[in-house]
């Protein structure tokens, strides 16, 4: 039977011209989200070039001025942007701590329109509160623009639903079923080969179309093989689920108008609801703590710190007493305060931080523990990952930067206490951000969804066989 | 070849086939009469396994159809009132569709044989299903039991909308068929038909079958009057 399926499936689907519109549909839709994601993609790598060009530009301005000053030239230049002092390169000469984008960047944007993706972290930054986390929803993070994600988990079931919503009824309806039900064959198995045709037809179309749409806009797939194979793998069991999903309820429910209803139906519960519902109850179990009461914190208690800094000076200084003997011209400016109330801040601040972040993990594990319930979910994550927009790639930016950025502050210390000067030959050691991705690996989403695939076909089965055969054939 | 035993099909309280008692041989008609919901369409559903019995039993070729329900397809053809077949595909493509998932491997040139020995017209062959009248699909039903080289032949009302010319060249290939040794069992409404090709006709009414009669042994008009009379149609028969 399957070598007959399969010669006489290709031949009707090419003469009902589903294969050309298939192939049309696909390669418009993956042609325009990739597009839009490259074009996003290379806003976000203008936006880092230019800041890490007016690194350069500012950089070669203090070698400039250092080699007048250190010449015993005249600047002009205001005296507390001197690069002599090291708390004026670490605040007016920052590094740029950039996210680059990774090479399949292009295929899930989203995020990338709501998280920053350079900081320029300054000894006078408030680090420990960088504007991360805007974005507090896990669900909203996971899902973004018209890109090739969205085609992927939004679109593509619906294409594979009009594909496949009728197999069985349409026989029915036609006429047909009963002369193939006389024929020595079982529907149920029937059923699955043609399914599966289909599903490897429009496997090879998508195949097909992502490596051209990848070729014509100049990406090569093969360069990230891994990354590549792993977006086949995703997509190709995602578009599985659908097609089991299509299979029950072709054996299951019965007319065409109510197959199409009930997987319409799935698509709505799959693709909206459960990521809704997910999202609704991780913000009612966790509410994330106000961060307008957050920044209210810091600003009281900035205060508070500054009217005592002469003190936590000297509790610092009895701290760190390797700053406090070079110390000798006993000269006190406002850095030397202003950096020891620093860790201070940074130390008191950190419940309100810690809560905050604690309540937002606790939301992303709630996502983690019930995602299988959706493959859609799935999905977008594992497409997330790879793209290394996912909300683990931005908070792992972020520690990198927190970290970066504390370095930076540090880095300036000796300097600071010890009444040295910054010269040319500190340059080359001003340390430098380099940010490190994230390792991912989609087999174990691919096999989640290829289980829940399985587990849907199972039911299908079971339905089947619990069904009468009444409804079906009798006339 | 066709043997069914005391089968019956209730739906709740309403009987459809009650207690039916027939066989076919090898090589016989057999024309089952009757008006609609007579329980014609349930026997032959009941014959393919569609549906299953409340009591009683079916045998197509000596097996059980509950029991065997793949294995006894192997040896039957269907030709419901309406046969439809692949739209977008030809003649021949669907021959070897059919034929091919019922595990008969025929070559081209075989598959346009067996359509001719159906009595299609051979300019007929490479055309697609959605250009052919209903007795050109008819024709291509009969390929598909030839093809299959089925024992036996269940038709629900074959003749039903077809022309008088179309109809007389199926009954006309049901009678070579029969010469082959398959062993037909017809539900239909037209008596004239019957009574042309059928060796054994049954009246039904109720789901039971009400008379029989050897096709030889009775003409048209004493038919058409006993179908009447089984029918109630008393004001008809004088």
């Amino acid at each position: 039977m399957f070598s007959y399926n399969f010669k006489y499936e290709l031949k009707q689907l090419l003469r009902s011209r589903w294969i050309q519109l298939l192939s049309i549909v696909l390669l418009l839709l993956f042609g325009f989200s990739t597009f839009n994601g490259i074009q996003k993609v290379e806003k976000r790598k203008k936006d880092i070039t230019t800041a890490q060009e007016e690194v350069k530009e500012n950089d070669a301005m203090m070698l400039k001025l250092l080699d007048s000053v250190e010449r015993g030239l005249e600047v002009s230049a205001s005296p507390w942007t001197i690069p002599t002092s090291p708390m004026a390169v670490g605040n007016y000469h920052p590094r740029v701590a950039a996210m680059e984008p990774q090479s399949m960047a292009f295929m899930a944007t989203g995020q990338a329109d709501l998280f920053t993706h350079y900081v320029k972290p300054t000894v006078s930054g408030d680090d420990f509160a960088l504007n991360f986390t805007e974005m507090t929803s896990p669900v909203q993070l996971l899902f973004g623009s018209f890109d090739l994600a969205f085609v992927i988990v939004y679109l593509l079931p619906l294409l594979i639903i009009a594909f496949s919503y009728n197999v069985l009824s349409s026989e029915k309806e036609s006429g047909s079923l009963r002369l193939l039900a006389a024929q020595p064959i079982g529907i149920q198995n029937w059923v699955l080969q043609k399914l599966g045709l289909r599903f490897f037809w429009l496997a090879v179309l998508v195949l097909i179309a992502l490596t051209v749409v990848f070729l014509v806009h100049g990406i090569n797939p093969f360069a990230q093989a891994a990354v590549y194979f792993g977006l086949l793998g995703i997509v190709l069991t995602y578009m599985l689920f659908w097609f089991a999903l299509a299979f029950l309820i072709n054996l299951w429910v019965g007319s065409s108008a109510k197959n199409a209803v009930a997987l319409l139906g799935l698509w709505v519960v799959f693709v909206l609801l459960v990521p809704s519902v997910l999202n609704q109850m991780g913000n009612t179990l966790y509410p994330m703590p106000s961060r307008t009461l957050m920044i209210n914190e810091m600003r009281s208690l900035k205060a508070e710190v500054t009217a005592r800094q002469d003190e936590i000076l000297d509790n610092y200084l009895r701290d760190h007493p390797e700053y406090a003997l070079n110390d000798t011209t006993q000269t006190r400016s406002f850095w030397h305060r202003y950096m020891a109330s620093q860790s201070l801040i940074k130390k008191e601040l950190s419940p309100v931080v810690d809560a905050y972040e604690e309540q937002l993990q606790k939301q992303q594990d709630w996502v983690g523990r019930f995602k299988w319930i959706s493959p859609a979910i799935i999905a977008q994550e594992s497409l997330n990952q790879m793209a290394g927009t996912s909300t683990q790639d931005y908070e792992s930016f972020r520690k990198q930067v927190i970290g970066f950025a504390a370095s930076w502050r540090e880095h300036f210390m000796p300097f600071l206490y010890n009444n040295q000067s910054f010269s040319q030959q500190d340059y080359p050691n001003l340390p430098k951000f380099v940010y490190t991705n994230t390792k991912t690996s989609v087999q174990n989403r691919v096999l989640l969804i290829l289980g829940l695939s399985v587990l849907v076909y199972l039911i299908g089965i079971l339905m089947y066989k619990r069904q009468t055969k009444n409804n079906l054939l009798a006339t | 070849m066709i043997i069914t035993n005391n089968l019956t099909k209730k739906y709740g309280e309403q009987i459809a086939l009650d207690h039916l008692n027939l066989n076919v041989k090898e090589g016989e008609i057999y024309c089952l009469l009757g008006a609609n919901g007579a329980g014609k369409t349930t026997t032959i559903n009941l014959l393919l396994g569609f549906i299953t019995p409340t009591s009683g039993s079916a045998f197509i070729n000596q097996l059980d159809v509950q029991e065997n329900p793949k294995a006894t397809k192997r040896f039957l053809a269907y030709i419901p009132e309406n046969l439809m077949l692949y739209p977008n595909l030809t003649a021949v493509e669907n021959l070897d569709y059919f034929s091919g998932i019922a595990g008969k491997t025929l070559s081209r040139s075989d598959l346009k044989i067996v359509l001719e020995e159906a009595g299609l017209q051979s300019e007929a062959f490479e055309n697609r299903i959605s250009t052919f009248s209903k007795g050109m699909r008819q024709k291509v039903g009969i390929a598909i039991a030839l093809a299959k080289e089925a024992k036996v032949l269940l038709l629900d009302e074959p003749t039903s909308g077809l022309d008088p010319k179309a109809s007389n060249e199926f009954g006309v290939v049901l009678q070579k068929l029969r010469e082959k040794g398959v062993a037909t069992l017809m539900a239909t409404h037209d008596l004239f038909r019957a009574k042309e090709v059928a060796t054994q006709i049954g009246i039904m009414k109720d789901g039971q079958l009400k008379q029989q009669f050897a096709g030889h042994d009775i003409t048209l008009p004493e038919l058409e009057k006993a179908y009447l009379s089984t029918m109630d149609y008393k004001e008809l028969v004088s």
